[in-house]
């Protein structure tokens, strides 16, 4: 234990470096670049948001689109919102396009910064609540959580492009003005936009690792292995899941309102099936079982895609698919598992218990060898 | 009259289609648990096989059928043996590689055929409509619900009234004790993922010319068949049939009654309810513990 938290503290010390040094000083610190490197950072929190609920708990939530997509939008409403303050009854421009008379009363408050990020934080990890008790209490797992989550992702996802005079339908939220904090405005393409998002992530990555640190993210591990055995020592299961659930949720919008902040905004694609399952499989390839593994995985396969699609425009897809299958075949835990299978061959000279409980009792093969 | 008539064969004509695609997703799901992301893509290929044999050879729709069934199938070999047996002990990560695997297939023919839409012609007896009581029925479509009963009763025929689907059946039920008697599981299971796959096929062939043909095309498909493979209850063919019917006429009725975007909405909110009430399905398959 003592080991594994001082592995813990190592890997976010290095994380930090990457973060904060490297990533950085490999553009050179241009600001115009670094805008680039903010998208990778909020992929690669929300990365970390899926390797919390599916890594620790084993929920696997094929939404998690969702509450990015949310946080995105309530970004866009407020911005587009101040863009707006000049037209005629301060209605968004393509509300005049389709008739709307006046502002529909869930764009009102919007109007105000602090209910807008109290809302990027709150309503993700409220609807995940709701939906996490609704799931969890019916001690719905695997599959079917996966089913449920994608299909409520994607009614909301239809619901925004159908209503073309309240969310901008197909077309999204575009033409916002700059945020801007206590009279600063916030310019997506300099250095300190960039240091801006690279504190946020590391402050949310470090209260994830508390949690997966805490007694409660022991009870979460002890569910991915056993719900059954876990109610028997008289924990309410479903409480668990949902509250990391909704942390999960929170992250995740958090990662919404940057990357909309860097695109500067928002597209009913933000909840599409596509980046949803892309999100989960970042995850996979960095390590579900640590967060920071996750945000590293977000990270390197974002910025991978982003050097692959210069070099071969067309096929860089076809190698994203082929990379995905071998890390899924022969990289079950992801760059993490390497790390973790490293070390412990580097500490087998010094205890032969470490071995013991680090190699998972694999389940018994049911397709090879043929009999 | 005429227009309830109208509407009901519109939502036949849905649950048809519904249900050839979702056959294949509930055989490959319901006999070895595996989530197969990449069935939208074999409907994709299955259309472009159709387009291909119509464009290149001439081949009317019809006799283009059972070579792309042929040829789905073996492509559903191929893969299973390349990366899906591997998987067969981590069930939900195979929701990861068959994703994968559906990105692969997609750009694929997104190279070799490009993104322009094809189109397939159907074949020329079924070009018409006529008249049913005031209800238009057009023969395509009426065609491809006929298909699509022929396609679920000679499923229903492999699965239970041949040597293939009793083995199958078998090691459904146990794996450790059917390989005790002799059946090969690696080739049971290599087979039925190519069946499931050339299903999938067969359907994507008979879409072709209702749809435009694009390599994007399946994704629009993976989602409604597990919905109703989910909402069956895995492992059940009656029960993928009667969830395609109600699936498929519930769309129509609530497109009909509303629009079509809040109908779509209507029913995934269902089925999410449905599924917190019901997770096993409407039939749940009976297995002897």
């Amino acid at each position: 234990m003592n080991r594994m938290f001082k592995f813990d503290c190592v890997g976010y010390l290095i994380f930090a470096l990457i973060v904060l040094v490297l990533m950085p000083a490999m553009v050179g610190f241009g600001g115009y670049e670094l805008n680039t490197y903010s998208r990778y950072l909020a992929l690669g929190m929300v990365a970390a948001a899926v390797a919390l609920s599916w890594g620790q708990a084993g929920i696997l939530n094929l939404g998690q689109a969702l509450t990015f997509g949310i946080g995105a939008y309530f970004t866009a409403m407020h911005l587009k919102l101040k863009a707006s303050a000049s037209l005629a009854g301060g209605l968004p421009d393509f509300m005049g396009w389709t008739n709307v008379e006046a502002l529909p009363w869930f764009w009102v408050p919007f109007h105000s910064l602090a209910f807008t990020l109290a809302a990027i934080i709150l309503v993700p990890a409220a609807l995940a609540g709701l939906l996490g008790a609704f799931m969890f209490r019916g001690r719905i797992t695997g599959v079917f959580v996966a089913i449920i989550t994608l299909s409520l992702m994607l009614a909301v996802q239809l619901w925004i492009i159908s209503e073309q005079g309240w969310t901008g339908g197909e077309n999204g939220l575009t033409g916002l003005a700059p945020l801007s904090i206590f009279g600063f405005s916030l310019d997506p393409y300099t250095v300190a936009f960039y240091y801006l998002t690279a504190g946020l992530l590391l402050f949310v990555l470090g209260l994830a690792l508390v949690i997966v640190k805490s007694k409660a993210g022991l009870v979460l591990r002890a569910i991915r292995e056993n719900p059954e055995r876990v109610r028997f020592f008289g924990y309410d299961v479903s409480r668990y899941e949902t509250i990391v659930f909704a942390v999960s949720a929170s992250m995740s919008g958090l990662a919404g309102m940057i990357y909309c902040l860097v695109l500067e905004f928002a597209s009913p694609t933000y909840m599409g099936l596509s980046l949803s399952l892309a999100m989960v499989i970042w995850a996979a390839v960095g390590g579900r079982e640590s967060v920071i593994a996750a945000a590293l995985g977000g990270i390197a396969v974002n910025m991978a895609e982003g050097k692959l699609s210069d070099l071969f425009f067309d096929q860089w897809t076809l190698m994203l698919g082929v990379i995905f299958i071998a890390v899924v075949l022969f990289l079950p835990r992801g760059i993490f598992g390497l790390i973790d299978q490293l070390r412990l061959r580097f500490h087998e000279r010094g205890s032969r218990e470490q071995r013991v409980d680090a190699e998972p009792l694999s389940p018994p093969k049911t397709t090879e060898q043929e009999g | 009259m005429g227009v309830f008539l109208n509407e009901l064969f519109i939502g036949l004509s849905l649950a048809s289609i519904l249900l050839m695609v979702a056959l294949g997703l509930a055989i490959i799901y319901g006999s070895m648990g595996v989530i197969n992301l990449a069935h939208g893509q074999f409907v994709m290929l299955g259309a472009y096989g159709a387009w291909l044999l119509q464009d290149a050879l001439g081949l009317s729709l019809l006799l283009a059928i059972p070579i792309v069934f042929l040829a789905v199938g073996l492509i559903g070999i191929v893969i299973e043996r390349a990366v899906v047996h591997r998987l067969y002990h981590r069930p939900l990560d195979t929701i990861l590689a068959t994703w994968g695997i559906g990105i692969v297939i997609e750009q694929v023919v997104r190279l070799l055929l490009s993104s322009d839409a094809r189109y397939v012609a159907r074949p020329g007896f079924l070009d018409s409509g006529f008249d049913l009581a005031g209800a238009y029925i057009a023969s395509y479509r009426l065609f491809v619900v006929v298909f699509a009963l022929g396609m679920f009763a000679a499923t229903w025929y492999v699965m239970f009234r041949t040597e293939f689907g009793m083995r199958l059946r078998a090691m459904v039920q146990n794996v450790e004790i059917s390989r005790c008697y002799g059946i090969s599981a690696r080739r049971i299971y290599a087979l039925t993922f190519a069946y499931g796959a050339g299903l999938a096929g067969i359907a994507g062939a008979l879409v072709s010319p209702l749809v435009s043909v694009t390599p994007t095309m399946g994704n629009s498909f993976v989602v409604d068949a597990f919905l109703v493979v989910i909402v069956g209850g895995v492992g059940s063919l009656l029960g993928a049939g009667t969830s395609a019917l109600m699936l498929g006429e519930a769309t129509a009725w609530l497109s009909f009654l509303f629009n079509e975007t809040t109908g779509r909405i209507l029913i995934l909110l269902a089925v999410v309810v449905f599924i917190r009430f019901r997770p096993e399905g409407m039939f749940p398959a009976k297995v002897r513990g």
